[in-house]
C-alpha cells in the first residue's frame, strides 16, 4: 500500500539554468581543505580545546538522555537482585571491612613511626594525596584509543594530568577535562608512559603502553635482573603518580640474540573492565601548594625541596 | 511514506547522535554501526536537494567532537564519502534494492578506510579486521531506514497509482 507514493525523487544536479550554489565537486574540495586546516590546528596548536570543552559541556544533557535506558536497566536489575544475595554480600563486606580495619591500625602506627624516622634522618615526609571517587560512564567512542570516560570533570576540580587508580593498581592519567566528565587514558595506551620500579630489587625503569593491553619496558640490557612474575610499582619520581602503587606484573621476557635489549612484556594489575568505580588522585603540586598556605613556617624548607624534586621530574608524554 | 522535510532530516540526525552518544561498554562496541554516517547517506541519496557535502562535513565534525578524536578527521571522511555518494546519485533510481545496498556497502567501507588512513597518519596503531564490522551492522541499519522512510528505488510501474 505504501509503495508508489514516494516517487518524488528529484535529481541532484539541476540543469545549468537553475543554478543553485556550487557544484558538489567544488564543495568537496572546499570542505576537504577546511578539515585539513582544522586537523592541523587541532594537532599542532591546541586552539580548539576550548571549543571541544564547550561542545561537550553543552552536550551533557543530551548524553544524560542517551544514558537513561541503560541506567534504568541497571537500576531495575539492582532492584530485583535477590535478598539472599544481598545478605551474603553484606556479610562478606563486613568481614572484609573488619580485616581492613585491623590492617589499618597497624598501618597507622607504622606510618607514624616511618614519618618520625624520616624526620630524624632529615628526609622528605611522603605526602598522601587526597582522592575523588568517580564512576566510569563509558569506554571511549574512538576504537583507536585506550580511554575511559569518567563522570567527574572540571566542576569537581579535576585537572588534566591527575593519576587514576582502582583497588588493584594504576589505571592511567586524566588527559582531557570537560565540565562534567573527563577522559582517562589508560597506561596501556601507546601515548602514555609510566615510571616504574621492580618491587623485588628497586630497579627503576619506564614502562610504555603497547597494543593488546600490555606494557612494554624497552631499553633494558639482556642481563637485567627481572624475572617473570616480578611486580612493578610506581617509583614516584615523576611528580604525578605517588610511589608504591601496583602497576603491572611481568608476564613475558624475550631475548633476541640480535638485539642488545631484552623485550619485557607485562600485564597491568588494575582491572578496568571488572568494575565501574575508580579513584582520581590529587596532583602533588596542588597538595604542596596547600601545605604552603597552611604553614608559613616551613615555607622555605618545602620550597627548597620542591625545587629539588622539580629537577628530578620527568615530563609525562601524555598530551593534555 | 512522507516526503522528506528538513525537520525530519534533522530530527533523525539528532536521534543518530543520541545513538552515537549511547554509552557502549564491553565487546558490543566492536559492532556499533556509524549511526550518523548511515542516516546522513540515506538522506543524501534520498533528498539531495536538501542536504549536501556541507551537511556531511558538519555531521562529521559533530562525530569528531563526540568521539574526542582529532577535529576534522571524520569531517574529511564524511565529506569525501558524501561527494562519492552524490556523484552517482542520479543513477540510483534505476537500481534494484540489492544494487543500492551494494553501493551503500561500498560507501560505508570507503568512509572507514579514509578514517583508518587518517588515523594511521596521526600515529595510531592499526586495529585488527574487527575494525570493519560496523560496515556490516551499518548495512543492517540501512535496511531498517529503508523500511522506515521508504526505498530509494523507483517503484514498479504496475504498482503505481
Amino acid at each position: 500500500m505504501l509503495k508508489g507514493v514516494h516517487q518524488k525523487l528529484e535529481p541532484q544536479q539541476t540543469p545549468s539554468f537553475f543554478v543553485r550554489g556550487a557544484s558538489p565537486f567544488s564543495r568537496m574540495v572546499f570542505f576537504c581543505a577546511l578539515s585539513i586546516i582544522l586537523m592541523a590546528m587541532d594537532a599542532r596548536l591546541n586552539y580548539l580545546s576550548q571549543l571541544r570543552q564547550a561542545f561537550i559541556g553543552g552536550l551533557h544533557p543530551v548524553e544524560r538522555i542517551a544514558n537513561l535506558p541503560s541506567e534504568f536497566i541497571r537500576d531495575s536489575a539492582k532492584y530485583f537482585s535477590a535478598h539472599n544475595q544481598l545478605v551474603q554480600e553484606n556479610y562478606m563486606l563486613k568481614q572484609q571491612a573488619f580485616q581492613h580495619k585491623v590492617k589499618l591500625q597497624r598501618l597507622n602506627t607504622l606510618k607514624a613511626e616511618n614519618e618520625h624516622l624520616r624526620s630524624l634522618l632529615g628526609g622528605d615526609i611522603p605526602i598522601h594525596p587526597r582522592a575523588i571517587l568517580g564512576d566510569i560512564s563509558h569506554t571511549g567512542r574512538d576504537p583507536f584509543r585506550n580511554v575511559v570516560i569518567v563522570n567527574r570533570g572540571s566542576q569537581h576540580n579535576i585537572l588534566a594530568g591527575q593519576a587514576v587508580v582502582d583497588s588493584k593498581g594504576v589505571i592511567g592519567q586524566v588527559t582531557r577535562v570537560y565540565p562534567f566528565s573527563s577522559e582517562v587514558t589508560m597506561i596501556t595506551d601507546k601515548n602514555l608512559s609510566i615510571p616504574v620500579q621492580v618491587e623485588r630489587n628497586q630497579l627503576r625503569a619506564i614502562a610504555f603502553g603497547q597494543s593488546g593491553n600490555t606494557l612494554d619496558i624497552p631499553y633494558l640490557p639482556t642481563n637485567v635482573d627481572i624475572k617473570i612474575g616480578d611486580k612493578l610499582v610506581t617509583s614516584g619520581i615523576d611528580g604525578i603518580y605517588p610511589s608504591g602503587l601496583a602497576v603491572a606484573t611481568v608476564t613475558k621476557i624475550e631475548q633476541d640474540p640480535e638485539s642488545p635489549f631484552a623485550k619485557i612484556i607485562s600485564t597491568p594489575t588494575a582491572q578496568v573492565s571488572h568494575h565501574l568505580q575508580l579513584l582520581i588522585l590529587e596532583l602533588p603540586d596542588t597538595i604542596e601548594a596547600d601545605l604552603k598556605t597552611q604553614d608559613t613556617d616551613k615555607q622555605e624548607a618545602v620550597g627548597a625541596k620542591t625545587k629539588k624534586s622539580n629537577q628530578k621530574r620527568t615530563k609525562p608524554r601524555a598530551s593534555p | 511514506m512522507r516526503a522528506p522535510s528538513l525537520l525530519l532530516i534533522y530530527s533523525t540526525l539528532f536521534f543518530a547522535l543520541l545513538c552515537q552518544l549511547f554509552p557502549w561498554t564491553g565487546q558490543g562496541i566492536i559492532f556499533r554501526p556509524d549511526f550518523m554516517l548511515v542516516v546522513l547517506l540515506y538522506w543524501l541519496l534520498r533528498a539531495p536537494y536538501m542536504c549536501n557535502v556541507g551537511t556531511a562535513w558538519v555531521v562529521g565534525l559533530l562525530v569528531d567532537l563526540a568521539t574526542g578524536s582529532l577535529l576534522g578527521q571524520h569531517a574529511l571522511a564524511f565529506a569525501l564519502t558524501a561527494y562519492l555518494a552524490l556523484s552517482f546519485q542520479r543513477r540510483l533510481v534505476l537500481f534494484s534494492v540489492l544494487q543500492i545496498a551494494t553501493y551503500v556497502f561500498g560507501l560505508l567501507f570507503f568512509a572507514r578506510v579514509v578514517i583508518l588512513i587518517l588515523k594511521l597518519f596521526a600515529g595510531n596503531d592499526a586495529p585488527g579486521w574487527h575494525y570493519f564490522w560496523p560496515v556490516i551492522t551499518g548495512m543492517l541499519l540501512w535496511q531498517f531506514l529503508r523500511l522506515a522512510f521508504g526505498s530509494l528505488a523507483r517503484p514498479k510501474p504496475s504498482r503505481s497509482e
